[in-house]
């Protein structure tokens, strides 16, 4: 079998060897790098669209707490509305309570100084009357006659009244 | 579902077989056509096919045959690495090498020749690949088509074409003018011009063929050195090269891997930095926007 030179120039292998890396150049951009640079661009493609889902959904958890907090924040002053409601409703009805307990001790109070100053009279009246039923004893004892009654009551009366105004008086 | 996943497997298996199938017809090829020799014996690329043309005859030899092998492998290869590739979800291992080439090739050309050179991705990424497995295909026994001057002048011209379609670019009367920009440097501008296609051709073939010759002298010198020394030993022992073991594999390695991959490195390099820097980028962008702005001012 014959064999070229080892350095020997032929036009139409030079030729052929320059279409064989044009031939390359044409397969790998066909099968390598258009697939390749489709894909990458598709993944590029679904990267952007969740990225801006996520911007979206951030968004939109960012208003929701937003809202969440302007809620929170009226809630509290509703509560603290309710709270001071609450406290002055029973605020007023304890004061009430104070001021009924109050009037119906005093009226208890009055009611029994009333009372006392009744069995006082009383007790005045009745020592009056065994005065003047003693005196009226002793003095018809004494005297040996009966005396009217009402003269005589009548008598220890006015005596009686000035014991107590000498007692007063004093 | 089914019946989709076996169909898959199938072309899978096509392709695989795509990017195996040239390298063993290549060593098959080189098996049945190859004459046995005796001593040493450096010759070019076997004729396999002659046929008569005008100006020289057209012959179709080892290294034409070998660089369509590998263009075909490197077929399978894309074919494979973007076989079922997609947008979306698990990304096979398979996938994810065939964007790490192309980020790459992308990367490398517009880190050497700016973002409007982008469009040379590919065909840097072809330059590399054809000249890196035409080397690494020695590497099976086939000839290495790199270490043919006719296949790496091709690829010199295609890249002198480039250069010169950029240079171009701003009109006839610019490149005359920075061609002649000393006078006096006209005649060696020129032949540096035509210098630049020979002296990348000539590096990357002469490269290639060097560790070709250099692998054979030292194997055959071993082999001759094995025999004076070691054929006192008796019978069968005597007849085996005893010494021809280890040191041709290293320089294999130097010679076949590491060279082979670090002169398709340097030709893809030249090329960008050739092509970018006959580019008159500054001129050419300046008449560019008056173009724009005298289309926006007409209209």
């Amino acid at each position: 079998m014959q064999s070229l030179e080892v350095i020997s120039l032929n036009i139409w292998q030079v030729l052929i060897s320059l279409c064989n890396l044009l031939l390359l150049f044409l397969i790998l951009k066909k099968f390598l790098f258009k697939p390749v640079k489709k894909v990458l661009k598709q993944r590029q493609d679904i990267l952007d669209e969740q990225y801006s889902k996520a911007q979206g959904a951030l968004s939109d958890a960012t208003k929701a707490k937003q809202e969440w907090e302007e809620k929170i924040s009226t809630a509290d002053a509703t509560a603290d509305k309710i709270i001071d409601d609450a406290t002055k409703t029973a605020k007023t009805a304890s004061e009430k309570i104070i001021a009924d307990a109050k009037s119906d001790a005093e009226g208890i109070v009055r009611h029994a100084k009333m009372n006392a100053e009744l069995e006082k009279q009383k007790a005045a009246d009745d020592i009056k009357r065994e005065i003047v039923d003693v005196s009226y004893a002793l003095s018809e004892q004494l005297l040996g006659r009966e005396i009217s009654k009402d003269d005589h009551k009548q008598l220890i009366d006015s005596f009686i009244e000035n014991i107590g105004e000498a007692n007063d008086g004093e | 579902m089914l019946k989709n996943k076996v169909l898959f497997k199938v072309v899978d298996i096509f392709y695989l077989a795509l990017i195996i199938v040239p390298f063993i017809l290549g060593m098959a090829l080189n098996v049945v056509t190859k004459p046995l020799a005796d001593g040493i014996e450096i010759t070019g690329a076997r004729i396999f096919w002659q046929i008569d043309f005008p100006v020289q005859p057209l012959v179709i030899t080892e290294s034409q045959v070998n660089s369509w092998l590998v263009v075909i492998a490197i077929t399978g290869l894309c074919l494979f690495l973007t076989h079922g590739i997609k947008a979306a979800g698990k990304i096979t291992v398979r996938q994810h090498i065939a964007e790490f080439i192309v980020e790459k090739a992308k990367n490398l050309v517009v880190t050497n020749m700016g973002e409007y050179f982008e469009g040379f991705a590919p065909f840097i990424a072809a330059v590399l690949g054809l000249s890196a497995f035409s080397s690494l295909s020695s590497l099976t026994g086939m000839f290495p088509p790199t270490s043919d001057i006719n296949v790496v002048s091709g690829w010199a011209i295609v890249v002198f074409i480039l250069i010169t379609y950029y240079k171009l670019k701003c009109g006839p009367v610019h490149y005359v003018k920075t061609l002649c920009s000393p006078v006096l440097l006209t005649p060696l501008n020129v032949i540096s011009e035509v210098a630049t296609p020979v002296s990348m051709a000539f590096r990357h073939y002469g490269n290639v063929l060097s560790g070709l010759v250099i692998s054979i002298l030292v194997s055959t010198g071993l082999s001759g050195l094995s025999k004076t020394l070691l054929g006192w030993l008796p019978g069968i022992l005597g007849e085996i090269p005893f010494l021809q073991i280890g040191l041709p594999a290293v320089l294999s390695v130097y010679f076949d891997l590491f060279s082979g991959c670090l002169q398709a490195f340097i030709f893809a390099m030249l090329t960008m930095l050739y092509v970018s820097g006959g580019f008159p980028a500054e001129e050419y962008f300046k008449r560019k926007n008056k173009k724009k702005q005298k289309s926006i001012g007409g209209n």
